[in-house]
């Protein structure tokens, strides 16, 4: 039976393309955006946190971790496969998608209006693969089954910006929830100009404000945490979001499950109706103590003593100490289960499941702002920057300082997007990254992009190593 | 022996009656046929009567007599005793005696001076004389059932003969796929094993009758769990990811589960071993087939019942601390935070019971002359040694068969089925969840009690610590499968030697599962507030097999057979299941679906596919003589399996054989050599059972993808290509040479040696491909080259046989050597798989421990190399820790060795066997040998003394020899004298099996899973035990 001819069929494989956002778990990487590979390494290789080994052994995992904290990864690494895969899967199933609508019976009007949403949800994947392994090849034909190479991370900015630019103007000029819109196409090219010169060496600082500019329809949510609720696709902020909905089958956004120490379910439900939590992910030392104590955003991290709801006592852990989450972690390669702060950013409530249903937020309408003050300060002009800064500081309950900086501005982003993926492609932007930190020495320049996996060099000779690896 | 038979012939020549009589009876006749040619025609019908007299009544009216000698019955002409004395009176005579092998002397014997028609027979003492004989002449001594033998008269006056039967074993029919052959004819290599020799006692699985008894022929039972299958691996597997089991072919119809049959039913097992014999089975044939005859055509009436019940617990558990010892530990240590919970529990046992099996056989038959028929029943119960799994199982099979056309016309129709109701310790449906028992039993702290002072399950919190007694008791899972099997066969003789079979058959296999989680379940039913689920597969095979085989003799010495056919398989397997959430009261249990409140889409599924395989077959057998022989067989498969560019697959096959023994030159040699055959051959069969249905083609599929369409603000599923297609995907094809001797020394002992070399090409397996340009990170291709070199012997022999005391046994040994010689061709590159995940495992997820690479068996173990410890016991690496290779995991030898004793009417058998050589790793005790796990977890007594600190982590340290020798099966049986009260047969034995185990293996069992080529060898801390055992059982016959 040939499937997808008719417009009601083409709407549900157009809806694989968007699927395609959320990954999978193929056996050979779990490349979840939301889980261990994906976004563990962007985050583990910024400042903003890490995964110690505990004692006993757990989430030692061969290596992997410890590598990407200390920014010594090989390309065997599978967080980086991980990564790769996530990204170029979903630019082969977006290239099918556009084959498919190709060979359909739709109008070339009704194909036109569809494909320009398909580029930009490729040209999405893309960003991320400038971002992270910068030279890779560039398909975008599903047909053609030759073994490609790759292109330079420059000749890959070209494309994303040429993408973007070629559809911006033919996508929904609404706001359609979970949609590659206009407002989306221009904030990836603000994001994208944004890190112009870390991509190519030339800054676009004007390009990125002006691009920003054009989002609209936006506003900033009054309570900054109205963004992570269970339900927040009532958030007005929130730009592009990756839906869940773990009853209608969705998986993979498991994040916050993971995150905490298993008896913290006793601190959420009287009966401990919360699922069993592998204690993974933790916050880097000194992260926590960054944050102004009167900031709101720093409830987005879980520090100090739990109390157990039915008791109103400590929790005590199995060898009877208590659950305490301490900023400070003593030996990376021997943690105890109660040390680092945790992520702890969207909503947690008794009851949950492994799997969650709150929308994976992508882009905010506060990056559009600190991206814009970013850029003014840059440009020489803080006070045009101010503004922006302001409606942010005012939200977090903060004053705005007397002077405006490139320093105040780096540290803005950590806390406004602390665990949302952001802060590697920052800390590069500020050069931050390559200089040491906790349990990291210097980084050399060319670990500014990750290696292409040895895995996918071995089965595609075409390909050319980034150089340094 | 049976000295009671029940004939009935009209107008039967004595030959006829006399092979009624050797049906029912152990004894065998010996005539020369031109002296009962002459005895008029006879219609006799006789019910239980006594051999002996039967005889003498036929022969009452004839000048004719008998003389028993052991089992054989002598026939000759009441004149020869006269001969002698006229004989002696010649002149230049040669005179001798004629003994059997045993020295009992043989009446009757032909004794003639070849080239002429001059000769005389043996008289009642084997005595004979002759005379008038010329210088060169050659005595020829012949019998019927016997050798013959030719001796050079040369100067002799007296020459003294022993005959001995034709070689046994040589005469037996086997069954070689599409026909039968007689042993002697064959060309390939073709191992047999009868009802007698299957594996006795309690059988969980109708693989396991094969245990130890075929060389070559790996089965390995690696769980106790009573519905688990044995897997079956024929010269050490062909495929890395396809099945490596051999095709089974019951009563001409392949594919059919084994289980299906139930073990009463059958009469014997053919292994087809090499290529050669293999071929006619084509893209199903290259780990080899197995012919299953199921009994049908035993003459006469006959009532049986077999029953045993067998007792059993687990043979081995780990060592851990217990109570005390943990407390001990802790004050020792003044571990801090160390909780004891004031119990006293050995959580392994906590689990465990005492087996119990019973198993009720029930058979009648009834065959004549013009038809029969056969039912039989069974019943059969098995709980097992973990606390709620069990199997119950009810078998029953009937079939019949009818002669017409004045015996032309064969018709045949059976039905085998099997219900079976299983309690399995892993449950779910839509996925199986693995409630981790065996791992929750290690893992818990042994102060913990089973239940607290209120009689409630204890239930520490902990994702470690859920308490397996509880997760055991408070779910429900029922699963029942039905297996059923029926066929109808058609055998016409069109003219004498063509003869046209169509055989018709449908199988169908179901599973239903059901499975309750109830409120108070702790983990699932608590969170989910219940979950009830059911689900519902099968699949059904219809297949038709046709073909004629058309035997012709011409110029005396020359015999052909040949054969045709066309086979036509349609594959169609379907399910759907369901399961709901919430639960306001459990009262329904899984009875009522739509109670649940919480409705998810992802709570219902169903699906459905089918296949077809098509083919053409032929073969030629050409018979020279009885000396030289030759078979060719050609087959064409086409299946919608394969991709568009190899539809169809071609697998031919040439076979020799030489039977030495039959020359004349090799006469000076008959005192000694009874037989002795030569086999070559080498043939091409294929592999397509790795392929599921639509692998070659870019599907389009739901994927488990749902979107969000803001338009509706609902969620809807989405279709996408949910595979890479692969146009070119085709069969694994494996060329096969063999080289075989038959032989038989010394009266007593025969036997076979092969050597084989297998090389296997366009191996199957998901390939890891790269992104861009596929879609998707793997692909279903043919990659790879994989080799197996062996050799396998067999050795029978009858030690002892007097009349009352009879010992035989059987020996099986083969080596197996395998090596991935390439795992890359012009488009998939790869220089390692790596299999054997420890995901999982703490602190190993995403690890692995073998590596499928070029240059090496699969199975082999890669990691660090351990060197002892450091001062601090922490494990110390050769070469910093860099991989290496660490052993393999596949056998160097198998060996089965069994034997059977009979004394008046006692009968002892021993059955053992055993694999030598391979390494497994002892995940097991890696986990729980890592002290880091105290206080919290439990662990092993012997990880307190080892001085290792270390946590747990792969490496040489945990890989051990895994050699074994297990005594399988002891049966001592007794037959009580009760033909006087009207019952033929009523014997008792009791069996032990399982009765120990030799090996330097630590852990529980060295004989673990090697399903899954990819992965063998890895005893990873969570599978059933397996028990020891001892069965009482009687068989009776009617």
């Amino acid at each position: 039976v040939e499937y997808g001819k008719t417009p009601e069929e083409i709407k549900t494989i157009v809806g694989n393309a968007y699927a395609s956002l959320r990954g999978f778990n193929d056996g050979i990487t779990i490349s979840y955006p939301t889980g261990e590979y994906v976004f563990f390494l962007n985050e583990i290789a910024s400042e903003e946190a890490c995964i110690a080994t505990k004692v006993g052994g757990g989430w030692y995992d061969g290596g992997v971790y410890l590598e990407a904290q200390k920014h010594t990864w090989t390309p065997a690494n599978r967080m980086i496969l991980a990564s790769w895969r996530y990204c170029f899967e979903g630019v082969s199933k977006v290239n099918s998608v556009i084959f498919q609508v190709e060979e359909s019976n739709l109008s070339e009007e009704q194909k036109k209006a569809i494909n320009v949403e398909l580029r930009g949800i490729r040209a999405y994947y893309y960003y991320q693969l400038l971002d992270m392994f910068g030279n890779v090849p560039i398909v975008t034909d599903y047909k053609n089954a030759e073994l490609p190479a790759n292109s330079s991370r420059k000749q890959v900015f070209e494309f994303v910006e040429s993408e973007l630019k070629d559809i911006v103007n033919e996508l929904p000029s609404a706001t359609i929830y979970a949609r590659f819109t206009q407002n989306v196409a221009n904030a990836l090219l603000g994001r994208l100009y944004l890190n112009a010169e870390v991509f190519t060496g030339t800054p676009r600082w004007q390009d990125c404000i002006n691009a920003c500019k054009k989002v609209t329809n936006y506003i900033l949510e009054p309570n900054y945490f109205t963004n992570f609720l269970i339900q927040n696709e009532v958030s007005k902020e929130n730009i592009f979001m990756i839906p869940y909905d773990s009853k209608s089958g969705t998986t993979g956004n498991y994040l916050q499950s993971m995150c905490v120490q298993e008896y913290q379910k006793f601190a959420i439900s009287r009966t401990g109706n919360y699922p069993g939590s592998p204690n993974g992910l933790l916050s880097q030392p000194g992260l926590y103590s960054s944050f102004d104590n009167n900031d709101v955003r720093k409830k987005s991290l879980l520090e100090g003593k739990q109390i157990n709801l039915s008791t109103g006592k400590v929790i005590l852990l199995d060898d009877g100490t208590e659950l305490n989450y301490t900023e400070a972690i003593g030996d990376i390669n021997a943690a105890n289960a109660n040390e680092g702060v945790r992520m702890y950013k969207y909503e947690v409530k008794d009851g949950e499941g492994w799997e969650r249903d709150h929308d994976w937020v992508l882009i905010r309408y506060s990056e559009i702002l600190l991206m814009q003050a970013e850029c003014y300060i840059r440009l020489g002009n803080s006070e045009l920057a101010r503004p922006f800064v302001q409606q942010i500081r005012s939200r977090a309950g903060l004053s705005t300082p007397a002077t405006l900086d490139l320093n105040f501005i780096n540290n803005e982003l950590k806390f406004e997007f602390v665990y949302e993926g952001h802060r590697r492609t920052d800390n590069i932007r500020f050069g931050d990254y390559f200089r040491p930190w906790w349990n990291k020495g210097v980084t050399s320049a060319y670990r500014g992009i990750f290696p292409i996996p040895q895995s996918v060099l071995e089965k595609n000779k075409n390909l050319i190593q980034n150089p340094g690896y | 022996q049976n000295s009671k038979v029940s004939v009935k012939v009209e107008n039967g020549t004595l030959s006829e009656i006399f092979n009624k009589i050797e049906e029912q009876s152990e004894y065998r006749f010996f005539y020369q046929n031109e002296q009962i040619r002459d005895v008029e025609r006879k219609s006799i019908d006789v019910n239980n009567k006594n051999i002996l007299e039967l005889v003498s009544d036929l022969l009452g009216s004839t000048d004719l007599t008998y003389k028993i000698v052991d089992r054989n019955i002598i026939i000759f002409p009441s004149s020869v005793k006269n001969n002698i004395d006229n004989a002696f009176q010649q002149q230049k005579s040669i005179s001798g005696k004629v003994t059997d092998s045993s020295g009992g002397s043989l009446p009757g014997v032909s004794v003639v001076i070849k080239g002429t028609t001059t000769g005389t027979i043996t008289d009642a003492n084997g005595n004979y004389s002759l005379s008038n004989i010329p210088a060169n002449a050659t005595l020829q001594f012949s019998f019927v059932g016997m050798k013959t033998q030719e001796i050079v008269a040369e100067s002799k006056t007296s020459i003294n003969v022993m005959l001995v039967e034709e070689a046994f074993g040589i005469d037996e029919v086997v069954a070689v796929g599409y026909g039968t052959l007689k042993r002697s004819d064959l060309t390939g290599s073709v191992a047999s094993v009868s009802s007698m020799n299957l594996k006795k006692g309690v059988v969980f699985s109708t693989e396991q009758l094969l245990q130890g008894k075929v060389s070559g022929l790996s089965v390995i039972q690696s769980s106790g769990d009573p519905t688990s299958t044995a897997s079956l691996r024929l010269r050490g597997g062909t495929s890395l990811s396809a099945s490596n089991g051999p095709l089974v072919v019951v009563d001409g119809i392949s594919g059919v589960d084994f289980n299906t049959i139930q073990p009463s039913e059958i009469i014997s097992i053919d292994v087809l071993k090499d290529a050669s014999a293999c071929a006619i089975y084509g893209s199903r044939g290259a780990n080899g087939v197995i012919i299953v005859t199921t009994n049908s055509t035993h003459k006469g009436k006959t009532v049986k019942y077999d029953g045993y019940y067998a007792m059993g617990k687990v043979a081995k558990n780990v060592d851990l601390l217990s109570a005390s010892q943990w407390r001990k530990y802790v004050k020792d240590n003044n571990s801090v935070g160390a909780v004891d919970y004031g119990g006293d529990t050995d959580w392994q046992k906590s689990i465990q019971q005492t087996s119990v099996v019973k198993s009720q056989t029930v058979s009648f038959s009834n065959n004549g002359e013009d038809g029969g028929s056969r039912v039989s029943l069974n019943y059969l119960n098995n709980k097992g040694a973990i606390i709620t799994s069990g199997l119950e199982r009810i078998g029953a099979s009937l079939s019949g068969h009818q002669y017409a056309l004045n015996k032309k016309l064969r018709l045949e129709a059976g039905i085998h089925s099997t219900f079976d109701k299983k309690n399995e310790i892993n449950v779910g449906i839509l996925n199986t969840i693995d409630f981790s028992i065996f791992q929750r039993a290690f893992n818990l702290n042994p102060t913990i009690p089973i239940r607290n002072a209120n009689g409630e399950f204890s239930n520490i919190s902990g994702v470690s610590y859920e308490n397996p007694v509880e997760i055991l008791t408070n779910r429900t899972s029922d699963n029942s499968q039905q297996r059923m099997f029926g066929y109808g066969k058609v055998e016409l003789e069109i003219i004498k030697g063509l003869k046209g079979v169509i055989n018709a058959s449908y199988e169908y296999n179901s599973i239903q599962n059901r499975l309750y989680i109830p409120t108070y379940a702790v983990i699932i039913g608590q969170t989910d507030n219940g979950r009830a689920d059911r689900s519902l597969t099968d699949f059904s095979n219809k297949q038709l097999e046709s073909y004629l085989t058309y035997d012709i003799k011409f110029n005396g010495e020359n015999k052909l057979n040949v054969l045709a056919g066309y086979s036509y398989l349609d594959h169609t397997y379907e399910g759907f299941g369901a399961q709901r959430r919430s639960f306001d009261t459990d009262a329904f249990s899984y009875n009522n679906l739509g109670s649940g409140q919480d409705i998810r889409a992802t709570d219902v599924s169903s699906f459905k596919g089918r296949s077809n395989l098509i083919s053409f077959y032929g073969r030629a057998n050409y018979n020279y003589n009885n000396k030289y022989l030759a078979t060719a067989s050609l087959r064409k498969d086409g299946s919608s399996r394969f991709g568009a560019n190899n539809k169809w697959g071609l697998f031919p096959s040439a076979s020799l054989a030489w039977r030495i023994s039959e020359e004349s030159f090799m006469k000076n040699y008959s005192g000694w050599l009874d037989n002795l055959k030569l086999r070559a051959g080498y043939g091409i069969t294929g592999n397509q059972d790795g392929i599921g249905e639509y692998k070659s083609l870019s599907l389009i599929g739901a994927g488990g993808a749902p979107y969000y369409d803001a338009e509706t603000s609902s969620w809807k599923q989405s279709y996408g290509i949910i595979q890479n297609d692969n146009p070119d995907l085709k069969w694994e094809s494996t060329a096969q040479l063999n080289f075989g001797i038959d032989f038989s020394v010394f009266k007593f002992i025969n036997g076979s040696f092969e050597i084989y070399s297998k090389k296997t090409s366009n191996l199957l397996y998901t390939y890891e491909v790269p992104q861009p340009p596929y879609l998707y990170g793997t692909i279903l291709a043919n990659v790879g080259d994989l080799s197996n070199k062996g050799v396998e012997l067999t050795l029978n022999a009858n030690l002892l046989k007097k009349t009352h005391l009879s010992w035989n046994a059987t020996l099986t040994l083969s080596h197996n050597v395998q090596k991935i010689e390439k795992l890359s061709n012009q488009t998939y590159q790869t220089d390692a798989i790596y299999s054997g995940s420890l995901h999982g495992l703490p602190g190993m997820s995403g690890q692995y421990a073998q590596v499928i690479k070029e240059g090496y068996a699969v199975g082999t173990f890669w990691g660090p190399k351990s060197i002892g410890l450091d001062k601090d016991g922490a494990i110390m690496y050769a070469n910093n820790g860099i991989a290496q290779d660490l052993g393999n995991a596949q056998p160097k030898y198998n060996v089965g060795l069994s034997t059977d004793l009979n004394y008046k009417r006692f009968d002892f058998q021993i059955a053992t066997y055993g694999m030598f050589g391979q390494k497994v790793l002892n995940a097991t005790n890696m986990v729980l040998s890592d002290p880091n796990r105290m206080p919290l977890n439990n662990v092993t007594n012997s990880s307190l003394t080892s001085g290792i600190t270390s946590n747990a982590s792969f490496s040489s340290q945990w890989i051990e020899d895994a050699s074994f020798l297990r005594l399988q099966n002891v049966t001592l049986g007794y037959t009580i004298d009760t033909e006087k009260i009207g019952i033929e047969k009523c014997r008792i034995y009791f069996t032990g099996e399982n009765l120990f185990v030799l090996t330097k293996y630590s852990g529980i069992d060295p004989e673990v899973n090697i399903d899954g080529l990819d992965h063998p060898g890895m005893d990873v801390y969570n599978y059933y035990p397996k028990t020891r055992t001892i069965s009482i059982g009687v068989n009776l016959s009617f």
